[in-house]
């Protein structure tokens, strides 16, 4: 497989406005909606009265939960079938209209009968109930290795801290949408979503309707970050119920208000590390993280999981808990679990090598994991040591010495680093090659592409694998009516979309192949079919002067073109020989102004060790981005509930920062390609690196520059003073 | 003297004082929206469109859903985000903030309007060329924004960058944009 920069395949539409997102569907009729929200957050809905809404201008439409009441019972449709109220901006009916204005003044129109209840709204109300899930995500919430207790108890140093992070929202720039109508029994539904096809199951087991007969779009999103999943679905329900009640094709888009309500969040946490070292190595580590969830669901990342992986440590105990409130509910968003946890161990070891006198990347060397220490098999490959030395020496780090603690201009200067990492995962995935009679390739995978390059990545592989140049190659995905592929979360797409088309390819390689060299009038009659390769539209003997178009070969066995499916299962990870992570280490430089105190990212360096990558030019735009969002962790973003309301106060961007291009350091990315034998084309994810490890990185550059260590996020002025 | 408004609201029955005089008026149910669309034309690219729209629909929800030009895309409509920047006589405005009715005499343009896939504008050539994009949703508003920011001088990174700041970008294509307006400034 080549590396190749190749520009984004579907640019062109984005710079002219001509790709069109979902939720810009404009079919005949279309009604628009508006949801009507819940004034408290906790209680029991009792009635609406509607009367003055329904007769309002645009003719609305109510849904409620009456309405919902035929959909099967589901985690997908309690809010809506249940009239129990958990969060504060909760909807409790839809109302559809002939725009949207009239629409939203006929939900503010409505009248809602709530009797409330106390409403649990601040994590720290309840520490006492916090509870233990079974697991996080696809690992266990709890685990022992070897005694912590004891070899703590032994420990010539223990830095035993705690560490908070905070609420943040996803906010990608698209808003949900939803556009959906039903041509008779059988539903089309235009919607922001990071998994077409999870969303086709869930209309087709809430609606008990057979998945054919629901076709599930979504061919460009304009971001997702995790929120684009199943807290859409009993919103996105109800306007599909909404169309069937009025027999008219249905809009529903969310405000950005909303966005901080009804789509997810990442959980806050307040998380508790103690670390033992006897002679600089790591004997101990306990990590015990309390996070939020909500009333009506649970979840809880991963937080501490990866404190059982980074770094050798006979006795690790690491513990999840959570605490319900009437707040909305969490999901995974960007570098989920990794982000706030090794904020908390990456600071925590800042804080070590402090107290041990050693520099921070000796003592990560120092305690390196040279295999997998939950189940003692070796990594697929590691190149963490190499991503610190490579990172290291483009940042300057040798510098820290000496720079540190100095003065550049009016800023005091900090360095800092920090680890990141990620595991290598991959889903099952089905896809579709087309070579035409015209030499142009079809590519077909019913994934999506969040903005991460999904559409490249297909494209790329399938030109390369027939050797076309990518203007012969279209790629079509965002559709239930294309093969099944992966949902789009956990950095794995492009690791399960590429053996399915390499299957795809092969075969349609092995028929050419044989068209060509079993036909005594082609220049590759009686070849060898090892002998071939294909390139620059051709099929070219590698021995011997002779190629032919790969248009006249197809041309002498049909004029219709040929076309090849590749499926490939998922990869069960526990049975691999080798356990598969991406790395990376994050140098930052930062200023803060000593009277301000004001903070400022300076200069980023990122290297990354995430198997073979493809395509580097994207490659390094989602590393970069994925920083950005860890500056944001870092510095700006975060989400306040109103203690007496359970309110989210300040809805809006102008509340709740993100970082801007004023805030925009200087970024320097290093990729260290590995050749990894155990993984499918020896692909990693990519997506999630950027955005954990940076935020430690920033605190530790914090204390380096001002000598105090903030172990909350985001940092803010009031945090340095 | 300034002129002096007061305004109380009761009961669905607005009194307001305007120049000493008392005006009372009174919501009839169906009076709680306007009683028709009003006549609207506007120039978009170089076209007039006359159509007819609700006299408080914004200049963004009338270039998306009347006009189907959905390349100006909606991340905030409450000026928070830059998503639906549209330059008007040249100059960059938030659409979700403007009046539509309130631009009949104006020359306005959208993305749709600086170039095509076979014509591409500078600005949107450099754009793919350093990959100045990622999911694509942000990216109208940044290359009209990035338009108004050379015209309005920016002659440096550092200006650049502070110019284009009311532009937000979740996917983090930040680097990358500042880098194609350079390029296209010569910088």
């Amino acid at each position: 497989m080549k590396d190749r920069t190749i520009a984004r395949y579907e640019g062109v539409l984005k710079v002219t406005g001509q790709a069109r997102y979902e939720g810009e569907t404009s079919p005949e009729g279309l009604l628009h909606a508006a949801l009507v929200e819940s004034p408290v957050s906790c209680g029991e809905l009792e009635s609406l009265d509607a009367s003055w809404a329904t007769a309002l201008r645009g003719f609305p439409t109510l849904v409620t939960h009456d309405d919902a009441a035929s959909l099967k019972p589901s985690a997908a449709t309690s809010l809506i079938r249940e009239k129990a109220i958990h969060f504060h901006g909760q909807p409790v009916a839809l109302v559809a209209a002939a725009s949207l204005s009239e629409a939203r003044e006929a939900a503010k129109a409505i009248n809602v009968s709530i009797a409330a209840r106390t409403a649990l709204t601040q994590m720290d109300q309840a520490l006492d109930q916090a509870y233990a899930p079974a697991m996080v995500g696809r690992f266990p919430a709890a685990t022992r290795r070897g005694d912590s207790t004891r070899a703590l108890g032994q420990a010539e140093l223990v830095v035993r801290r705690s560490y908070t992070t905070a609420v943040n929202n996803h906010h990608p720039m698209e808003p949900h949408a939803v556009v959906c109508w039903w041509e008779g029994k059988k539903a089309v539904v235009h919607t922001c979503t990071q998994a077409i096809f999870g969303t086709r199951a869930i209309i087709a087991h809430a609606f008990e309707m057979p998945p054919a007969d629901i076709r599930v779009l979504a061919r460009y999103l304009g971001g997702g970050f995790g929120c684009k999943g199943q807290l859409w679905w009993p919103w996105m329900f109800w306007a599909m119920l909404a169309s069937r009640k009025t027999d008219r094709p249905v809009r529903l888009e969310l405000s950005r208000a909303q966005m901080f309500t009804l789509v997810g969040r990442r959980q806050e946490t307040t998380q508790d590390l103690a670390l033992g070292f006897v002679d600089g190595h790591l004997t101990a580590i306990e990590h015990d993280v309390v996070a939020q969830t909500s009333t009506h669901a649970e979840f809880s990342d991963s937080t501490a999981v990866y404190t059982r992986f980074l770094y050798a440590c006979p006795n690790v105990t690491t513990r999840h808990r959570l605490v319900r409130t009437n707040e909305p509910q969490p999901v995974p968003m960007r570098a989920p679990g990794t982000a706030p946890g090794t904020f908390a161990l990456e600071s925590a070891m800042d804080e070590a090598a402090e107290l041990l006198g050693i520099d921070p990347l000796e003592l990560r060397l120092n305690n390196f994991a040279d295999h997998d220490q939950e189940n003692g098999r070796p990594w697929s490959s590691n190149s963490l040591r190499e991503c610190y030395r490579v990172g290291a020496e483009r940042f300057g780090w040798a510098e820290r010495r000496t720079r540190s603690a100095a003065k550049i201009g009016r800023w005091k200067i900090g360095f800092g680093m920090a680890t990141t990492l990620y595991p290598a995962i991959r889903q099952a995935c089905r896809a579709r090659v087309a070579l035409r009679a015209d030499g142009s390739l079809l590519v077909q995978c019913g994934t999506q592409d969040m903005g991460s390059g999904t559409y490249t990545a297909l494209g790329q592989i399938a030109a390369d694998a027939l050797g076309l140049p990518m203007d012969k190659v279209t790629v079509e995905l965002g559709d239930t009516d294309l093969p099944d592929g992966p949902f789009s979360g956990g950095s794995q797409v492009t690791a399960s979309i590429f053996p399915a088309v390499d299957a795809a390819t092969s075969k349609l390689r092995a028929v050419l192949t044989s068209i060509a060299t079993s036909d005594p009038a082609s220049p590759l009659g009686g070849k060898p079919p090892e002998d071939l390769e294909f390139a620059d539209g051709m099929i070219r003997s590698r021995s011997g002067n002779a190629g032919e178009r790969l248009t006249d070969v197809l041309a002498r066995a049909t004029s219709n073109g040929l076309e090849a499916e590749g499926e490939i299962p998922a990869t069960d990870h526990q049975k691999l020989a080798a356990t598969g992570m991406g790395y990376g280490a994050i140098f930052v430089e930062i200023g803060v102004d000593p009277e301000l105190w004001e903070i400022r990212v300076r200069r980023v360096c990122g290297a990354f060790a995430a198997g073979h990558i493809l395509n580097p030019l994207l490659a390094r735009s989602q590393y970069i981005g994925g920083l950005i969002g860890g500056i944001g962790m870092a510095l700006h973003e975060e989400t306040v509930t109103d203690a007496t309301t359970g309110s989210i106060l300040g809805k809006s961007f102008t509340d709740y920062l993100i970082p801007v291009h004023a805030d925009m350091p200087a970024f320097d990315i290093a990729m260290i390609d590995e050749n990894d034998p155990h993984l499918p084309g020896g692909v990693k994810g990519i997506g999630m690196l950027g955005t954990a490890g940076i935020q430690a990185a920033i605190a530790n550059a914090v204390n380096d520059a001002i000598g105090k260590r903030v172990r909350k996020l985001p940092i803010r002025i009031e945090d340095c003073l | 003297m300034p002129s002096r408004l007061a305004l109380t609201c009761h009961n669905r029955s607005l009194t307001f004082q305007c120049c000493g005089d008392e005006h009372q008026m009174t919501q009839s149910q169906d009076a709680k929206f306007p009683k028709q669309r009003i006549a609207l034309s506007i120039t978009v690219n170089g076209t007039r469109h006359e159509l007819e729209a609700a006299p408080t629909a914004t200049l963004l929800d009338v270039i998306r859903d009347e006009l189907k030009l959905t390349g100006t895309k909606k991340g905030c409509d409450m000026g928070g985000c830059g998503a639906c920047t549209v330059l008007v006589a040249g100059r960059r405005i938030a659409s979700c903030l403007a009046l539509a009715a309130s631009f009949g005499d104006a020359d306005i343009t959208t993305i749709e309007g600086i170039g095509t896939a076979d014509r591409l504008h500078p600005l949107q050539d450099a754009f793919i060329r350093h990959d100045a994009l990622q999911c694509g949703y942000c990216t109208p508003g940044q290359i009209l924004s990035a338009i108004a920011v050379l015209a309005e001088g920016a002659r440096s990174i550092e200006e650049i960058r502070e110019g284009m700041s009311g532009n937000l970008c979740r996917c983090g294509a930040h680097a990358n944009i500042v880098a194609a307006i350079a390029e296209v400034a010569g910088l």
